[in-house]
C-alpha cells in the first residue's frame, strides 16, 4: 500500500504538485493523466525522491519514505523502479550490462562493489538478466550496444532493468510518448504483464484510450491537484470536458504536441571543446 | 534460480557470461604485452625506486630553498617579463586564429568538395602539427633574432595548423539545412559560409581560441628559455644561479596570471556562447 498524504512541491510561488492525497493498494495499475504541466511527472519523481517534497508525506507499507536518507533512500529507489520517457539507458553499454545495472544496489559489501566497478556480475545475475530479456523477446539483442535498438526495444530493456531491481512498485513516466503506436502497444503490454505478477504500476499517460484500456484506475490531475480518481469507465468524454474544459480529441492533440516539444525529445548535439 | 537453469542459460548464450576463449587469450596477450612494454621502458631508462627517492630528496631541497618566495631586487623586470609573455600569447593566438579561419573552411568537407585539395591541405595541417612551438622558436630566433617577435611567430605558426584542423571539424559538424537556406535565397558560396556556417561555428571557434590563449600563456613562459622573449629567460637565469626563492615568486605570479585568464575566458565564453 502506497499512501500519499497532502503532498506538495512548490517551485517559487507555483505549485507543481498541490496537496495530493492518494492511497494505492498493492497490485493496482494506476494511470495518471493530465495536460502538460499538470504535475504528473513531478508526482512520480516525488515518490522515488528524485524530487524533494515541499510538504506532505509518502508512506509505503507504513514506512515513511519522505524521511529516508543515504543507503535507506537508495534501497527505496531500488524498490520502486522508474521507467522514463527517453528510456535513460546508457547508450554505449551493451543491453545486458544495462539490464544488470538493475542489480547494482543488491550487491553489498566492499568486494561486491569493487566487482561492480569492474563489471563483474555473478552467473546467476547474468542468467536472471537473460531470462528477463527473453521474456520480452530481446534475447538476440543482449550483446548489442543499446543505441542500436529501436525505441520500443530500448523501453523494454528499461523494463527489464527495472525488473532486475525486484521492485514492489514501478513508476512509469510517459513510457510510450516517444514511441510509434505499434511499439507503444508492446511496451504497455509488457507493463500490464509485469503488473499481473503483482507489482504495483503507476503510469503517466497522455493518451486517454491507453489509460482506459490498460489501467484499472485512473487519476486525473489539473494544475497540481487530483481532480478525478476512479474507474476508467467513469471517465467519459463528457466528464473530460467537464474537468478540463476541452474535448477529449483536443486534450490528446495538445498532450501529443507538448510531449514532442519537450526539451528531452530532441536534444541538440553539443560540439565538444578540445 | 537453480544452478541447472544457470547452466542452461550459459549453454544458450555463452558470450553473456564472459568472453570467448579466443577473446580471453587475446585479452591476456594484450595485458602481457602492455606490462612487458611498461617494464621494458622502465628498465631501459634505469628507473629504480632508489633513483626516484634520491630525486625526491633533491626536489625537497629545492622546495625548502623556495620558501619563502621573494621578488628579489628586479621585481619590475619580472612584471615586465610576465606582461611580455602574456602579450606574446595574445598576439600569437590572434594571428593564428585569423589565418586559421579561412584555412579551416577550406579544410572542411562540406565547404570544399575537391577531395584531393582538401586531403592534401589536411595532411599539410597534420605535418605542421608535428612540429612543436619550441622547435619553431629555435628556428625563428635564428631567423629574426632574439626577442618576443620570435616567440609570437613560433606560437602563431604552431597553432595555425591545430586551430585550422579544429575549425574544419567544427565546420563539418555544422547543420547543412541552415546553409541550404542561404543558398536557396540566392547567396553565393562565400555568403553561405558567412551567414550559413559562421554563425553556427563561431561559438565553437571562440571557445577553442580562448582555450588556446590560456594554454599559450603557459607555453610562452617556456619559449623565453630559448631566447624568444618573455619571462622564461628570467626563470632560466635564476635557476642557473640557484635563486630558488625568486623562481618560486615568478611561478606564483604565473599561476595567478593563468588562473585569471582562465576565469576571464570562462566568463567571456559563457557570455557569448552560453546564451543559446
Amino acid at each position: 500500500m502506497l499512501e500519499i498524504e497532502g503532498l506538495s512541491r512548490r517551485f517559487g510561488a507555483k505549485a507543481a504538485v498541490d496537496r495530493v492525497s492518494l492511497r494505492i493498494p498493492a497490485g493496482q495499475m494506476v494511470g495518471v493523466i493530465g495536460r502538460s504541466g499538470a504535475g504528473k511527472s513531478t508526482l512520480l519523481r516525488l515518490v522515488n525522491r528524485l524530487a524533494e517534497p515541499s510538504e506532505g508525506q509518502i508512506r509505503f507499507e507504513g514506512r515513511d519514505v519522505t524521511a529516508l536518507r543515504g543507503r535507506a533512500l537508495r534501497d527505496w529507489r531500488t524498490e520502486c523502479a522508474m521507467i522514463f520517457q527517453q528510456f535513460n539507458l546508457v547508450q554505449r553499454l551493451d543491453v545486458l550490462t544495462n539490464v544488470l545495472i538493475g542489480r547494482l544496489n543488491h550487491r553489498h559489501g566492499f568486494l561486491a562493489r569493487l566487482g561492480s566497478l569492474l563489471c563483474q556480475f555473478s552467473p546467476e545475475e547474468r542468467a536472471m538478466a537473460l531470462a528477463a530479456l527473453d521474456r520480452f523477446d530481446l534475447l538476440p539483442t543482449a550483446l548489442q550496444r543499446s543505441d542500436t535498438l529501436s525505441g520500443g526495444q530500448q523501453q523494454r530493456v528499461a523494463i527489464c532493468r527495472a525488473l532486475m531491481q525486484q521492485p514492489r512498485l514501478i513508476l512509469a513516466d510517459e513510457p510510450i510518448a516517444s514511441l510509434d503506436p505499434r511499439n507503444a502497444r508492446t511496451v504497455m503490454d509488457a507493463l500490464a504483464q509485469v503488473n499481473r505478477d503483482g507489482i504495483t504500476v503507476l503510469v503517466n499517460l497522455h493518451h486517454l484510450d491507453t489509460a482506459r484500456e490498460y489501467c484499472g484506475r485512473v487519476v486525473a490531475m489539473q494544475q497540481g491537484r487530483v481532480v478525478f480518481d476512479g474507474a476508467p469507465s467513469e471517465l467519459s468524454p463528457a466528464r473530460i470536458t467537464q474537468i478540463y474544459g476541452i474535448t477529449e480529441a483536443e486534450f490528446q492533440a495538445e498532450a501529443a504536441l507538448a510531449v514532442k516539444a519537450s526539451p528531452a525529445f530532441d536534444m541538440p548535439r553539443q560540439t565538444a571543446l578540445a | 534460480m537453480i544452478p541447472a537453469e544457470i547452466d542452461a542459460w550459459r549453454a544458450r548464450m555463452p558470450r553473456a557470461f564472459g568472453p570467448s576463449p579466443r577473446g580471453k587469450a587475446l585479452r591476456m596477450l594484450g595485458g602481457v604485452a602492455f606490462l612487458a612494454w611498461l617494464i621494458g621502458t622502465l628498465w631501459m631508462f634505469e628507473v629504480t625506486p632508489q633513483r626516484i627517492w634520491n630525486g625526491l630528496n633533491g626536489l625537497m631541497v629545492i622546495v625548502r630553498l623556495m620558501i619563502p618566495p621573494s621578488p628579489g631586487e628586479l621585481w619590475l623586470d619580472i612584471l615586465r617579463g610576465i606582461g611580455e609573455s602574456l602579450a606574446m600569447a595574445f598576439l600569437g593566438t590572434c594571428i593564428a586564429a585569423v589565418i586559421a579561419l579561412p584555412l579551416g573552411f577550406l579544410g572542411a568537407r562540406n565547404v570544399v568538395t575537391n577531395t584531393l585539395f582538401r586531403f592534401s591541405l589536411r595532411r599539410f595541417f597534420d605535418g605542421m602539427r608535428g612540429v612543436d612551438s619550441l622547435i619553431w622558436a629555435l628556428a625563428y630566433v635564428r631567423a629574426v633574432g632574439l626577442g618576443p617577435l620570435a616567440g609570437v611567430l613560433a606560437i602563431a605558426t604552431a597553432d595555425i595548423a591545430v586551430l585550422a584542423k579544429l575549425f574544419a571539424e567544427a565546420t563539418e559538424n555544422a547543420e547543412k539545412k541552415q546553409a541550404e537556406g542561404i543558398a536557396a535565397s540566392g547567396g553565393s558560396s562565400l555568403m553561405v559560409m558567412r551567414f550559413g556556417l559562421l554563425p553556427q561555428v563561431a561559438p565553437v571557434m571562440l571557445g577553442h581560441v580562448l582555450y588556446f590563449f590560456e594554454s599559450n600563456t603557459r607555453s610562452a613562459t617556456i619559449l623565453g628559455v630559448v631566447g624568444a622573449g618573455g619571462i622564461g629567460l628570467q626563470i632560466a637565469e635564476r635557476i642557473r644561479v640557484r635563486y630558488w626563492d625568486e623562481v618560486a615568486f615568478i611561478i606564483i605570479l604565473m599561476v595567478i596570471t593563468v588562473a585569471a585568464i582562465d576565469w576571464i575566458s570562462g566568463r567571456v565564453r559563457r557570455r557569448l556562447i552560453g546564451a543559446r
